[in-house]
């Protein structure tokens, strides 16, 4: 009898969870799902600061913004069908071989998910009206009627995105009153929209995607300047790679901010749910996510830094950047620093105890906001120096405003110092305050400094104009790097959000039960990312080879001046 | 262009391979699933202390807190010269014998954070089974004290423990034997651990004397079988720590005698 139930429940399970041929269940979902979502954080990202960059073209009348908007655009069209099918396949796979936590979420939010298929459909048809209405609607008022149809696009994918991240948030952080017991179609579906973590996951992601839009575009560009047959081209492209770069750079800066705002609920939520994330078996995950912003804050400078030698009067700075270079290279090893791992007994008695003598004391959180916050200014100092480069002020408080800045700075950096090693002298509860005070002071240090530079540079004199496309070609690997690398980033933060539920499908409602229900160690997941990374990049190429071909069979050759030869009958 | 091409190739392929051999060569820990444990009549506390033992140091979770001196209280080795938790989990609690007291700091913990701790522990009930959670206790009691977890403590179901605490609690019928009379069961149910009843209790959760002022029977009954759902005003740090496995301990005439009872606290 019990051989014959625990039969029974086998045959449960295998019904449950079938398996995919091959590579497996897990693996399948996993690629579907992460490459869906890169494409849609593409596709939510670039129109973003599309629609940004034809206002910018609008307000200067300069050309070239409308240019770079449109070729935006243009790579959107093929990449918001990538989206659709990744879309597809995911739901497929779900709806197969996952039926156990599929059937659940469509008993919660089956209302939501007809008007997100209603949305993705507006958006198309949006998209579609403002590419292909471009050259159409491109001067006067009418304009001004595209543009709004940019914003009206960006509204339909924020919709869009939100319906997405109540589902996921949802199977984090269910509301409290939901137990295993509950029936799922009782559950209201506001009540489960608004859970505690979907209002600082939008956020995040909302910033995010930015971040990822800049930066394809901007490996987008660099492949299109190693290419480029033209001076023109090259300075076109150069362009257009550090106008990417700028926008994931600038969001990246902020992207911490909302990536506490997250850390806090989930622990607010549920402490052990936090403890899993920060100091359990995922605590080594964010030693390679320090890794991997270092790689990217070291990559972005790098490339403005090279950007100078471009800058007529750039050299005046140039003695600067050993020494942001230092402060980067020191931040990102004390943010690299472990703590409060998992180790085992052999690990502990090697170090002498559960944190390293010496290294342990820089593991800790107030270290660690120090260095990041420190790194944000170094950065920061990098812009406004690449800035203000090819420019000598003439307003009579230059050389004030100048200091002010630089105080400004140093007074930013010492409030940074001063709680960061005043956290070492306090209760937790308090130390976890004092990073509000080195954001705050870092945020209004960026805001004055920036207000104050805006209103020097009136009216100033250029020292030459920037020489656009004479960049050497190292320049354009280091827009790569910092693509692979914003795209792995947000893998492994995708695999950390989903793999502080553990064996839940739901967490603490819904068990996972299938053989996959254990979280697979960071090796692994590793693997996985960088497979789903090969293979969102290798369509992202294809995409933009598509990109180009559009361009050249649209492609009207000027004019010529020279006569056509005439041919006597 | 070729060679070109074959660059930005070798890049990205070096910048995802570093990246891929950097993860692999760090730590590999894998998050375990909790098994199920089929505790027959007969079992041994070997056989408890050994599955506690594994629940304790793998898909319990146990050590991301217990043991690193900072964020939980040490449980296998010294706390501030009290002993490891076998030998002190007995005059924790007034009244309160060791295994009670582990088995109720499991499923209720932050009814029982240690002073000079966060209350970041979860509810155990609510991810592991009765006999999970008594391995655990029985591991526990081993470490510097006696072993008192018997298999008639354990629960045939494997359902998740929403069971209620030994001592205080009821083999069956509801809680306090099925006893009507409200502060039997008041008491039976552990309410005063937290509440204030007729001038009995703590003061961890709301005063319930005047209660029947404030809520109605409905709003009452409701608070009592999902306890978040209304959080009362100046308590909402300790939402999360009131059990809400009321509604399957409780008979019906339990329920309602209790609801009329606290309606009538006026």
């Amino acid at each position: 009898m019990a051989d014959g139930m625990l039969l029974q429940a086998v045959a449960d399970t295998a019904n449950t969870y079938p398996d995919f041929p091959l590579i497996g269940s897990r693996a399948a979902v996993w690629i579907a799902a992460e490459v869906h979502l890169m494409f849609a954080a593409f596709v939510l990202g670039v129109p973003m600061f599309a629609v940004v960059t034809e206002a910018i073209g609008i307000a200067t009348k300069d050309a070239r913004y409308d240019r770079l908007s449109k070729e935006f655009t243009r790579l959107l069209l093929v990449a918001y069908s990538a989206t659709a099918i990744w879309g597809a396949i995911l739901v497929f796979i779900l709806s197969t071989l996952w039926m156990k936590p599929w059937g659940y979420l469509t008993k919660v939010f089956a209302p939501s998910m007809w008007l997100y298929a209603a949305l993705f459909f507006f958006e198309s048809f949006t998209l579609y009206l403002y590419y292909y209405g471009w050259e159409r609607w491109k001067y006067g008022r009418s304009k001004i009627v595209h543009v709004g149809l940019g914003v009206l696009l960006n509204v339909w994918g924020t919709i869009v995105m939100l319906i997405a991240n109540s589902w996921l948030t949802y199977m984090m952080t269910p509301p409290r009153d939901i137990t295993p017991t509950t029936d799922p179609s009782s559950i209201k579906l506001w009540h489960a929209i608004a859970n505690a973590t979907w209002m600082p996951i939008n956020i995040h992601r909302l910033i995010a995607n930015v971040v990822f839009g800049g930066a394809i575009v901007g490996a987008y560009a660099s492949y299109r300047f190693l290419a480029a047959k033209t001076d023109e081209e090259r300075a076109h492209y150069d362009w257009m790679g550090y106008v990417g770069n700028f926008i994931a750079i600038s969001a990246l800066i902020v992207l911490p901010f909302a990536g506490y705002w997250l850390g806090r609920e989930i622990y607010q939520y549920d402490q052990s749910m936090g403890i899993t994330m920060m100091g359990g078996f995922m605590s080594w995950l964010w030693v390679i996510q320090a890794f991997l912003i270092a790689v990217l804050f070291l990559a972005g400078n790098y490339y403005l830094w090279i950007g100078m030698g471009r800058i007529p009067g750039a050299e005046r700075y140039q003695p600067y950047t050993k020494w942001l270079l230092v402060v980067l290279v020191l931040g990102a090893l004390v943010w690299g620093t472990p703590h409060t791992m998992i180790a085992d007994s052999r690990e502990l008695a090697a170090m002498g105890g559960s944190h390293h003598p010496l290294l342990g004391a820089l593991g800790v959180m107030s270290a660690k906001n120090t260095a990041v916050n420190l790194m944000i200014l170094a950065t920061f100092l990098s812009f406004l120096l690449y800035r203000r480069a090819n420019i000598r002020q003439v307003v009579p408080w230059a050389q004030t405003g100048t200091r002010i800045q630089a105080a400004m700075f140093v007074i930013a950096a010492g409030i940074v110092l001063f709680f960061g090693i005043r956290g070492y002298f306090v209760e937790a509860i308090v130390r976890i305050g004092y990073s509000v005070y080195q954001v705050g002071a870092v945020l209004a240090c960026i805001v004055f400094v920036t207000v104050i530079d805006v209103l020097m540079a009136r009216g100033a004199q250029s020292l030459g104009a920037i020489q656009w496309g004479k960049m050497p070609p190292r320049s354009q690997y280091a827009l790569f790097i910092l693509a692979v690398t914003f795209t792995w980033l947000m893998g492994l933060m995708g695999f950390a959000r989903s793999g502080i539920r553990q064996h839940w499908h739901v967490w603490q409602v819904l068990q996972d039960t299938s053989k996959y229900a254990a979280t697979p160690a960071l090796g692994y997941a590793a693997k996985m990312i960088s497979l789903c990374v090969l293979i969102f990049l290798s369509l992202v190429a294809f995409v933009f080879w598509l990109g180009g071909l559009a361009e050249k069979s649209t492609f009207v050759p000027p004019i010529s001046t020279v006569e056509a030869p005439h041919v006597e009958h | 262009m070729w060679s070109t091409n074959l660059r930005i190739i070798g890049v990205v392929l070096g910048t995802l391979a570093l990246y891929t051999l950097i993860a692999n060569k760090i730590p590999q820990v894998q998050s375990e699933v909790p098994h199920a444990l089929t505790l027959g009549a007969n079992v041994t506390p070997e056989q408890l202390v050994s599955a506690g033992d594994q629940l304790f140091h793998g898909a319990g979770g146990c050590t991301a807190c217990h043991g690193l001196g900072t964020r939980a209280p040490n449980l296998l080795t010294d706390e501030k010269g009290a002993g490891p938790i076998g030998a002190r989990c007995g005059k924790r609690e007034a009244g309160k014998d060791c295994k009670a007291y582990l088995y109720e700091s499991l499923v209720s913990p932050k009814a029982y954070v240690v002073q000079g701790y966060e209350p970041i522990m979860p509810e155990m009930g609510r991810i592991l089974s009765p006999q999970q959670i008594w391995a655990l206790v029985a591991f526990l009691e081993s470490n510097g004290g006696t072993v008192d977890v018997t298999a008639s403590d354990i629960p045939a179901s494997n359902a998740p423990a929403a069971a209620p605490p030994p001592a205080g609690g009821s083999s069956g019928g509801g809680i306090a034997g099925g006893s009507t009379d409200p502060m039997t069961i008041i008491r039976g149910a552990g309410c005063t651990g937290c509440h204030t009843v007729k001038g009995e209790g703590g003061k961890i959760g709301p005063d319930l004397t005047h209660v029947g002022s404030r809520l109605s029977s409905a709003l009452i009954r409701e608070c009592i079988l999902k306890p978040d759902t209304r959080v009362a005003k100046g308590y909402e740090k300790f939402v999360g720590v009131m059990p809400k496995m009321f509604g399957n301990q409780l008979t019906g005439a339990q329920l309602e005698a209790l609801v009329q009872f606290l309606s009538s606290q006026k």
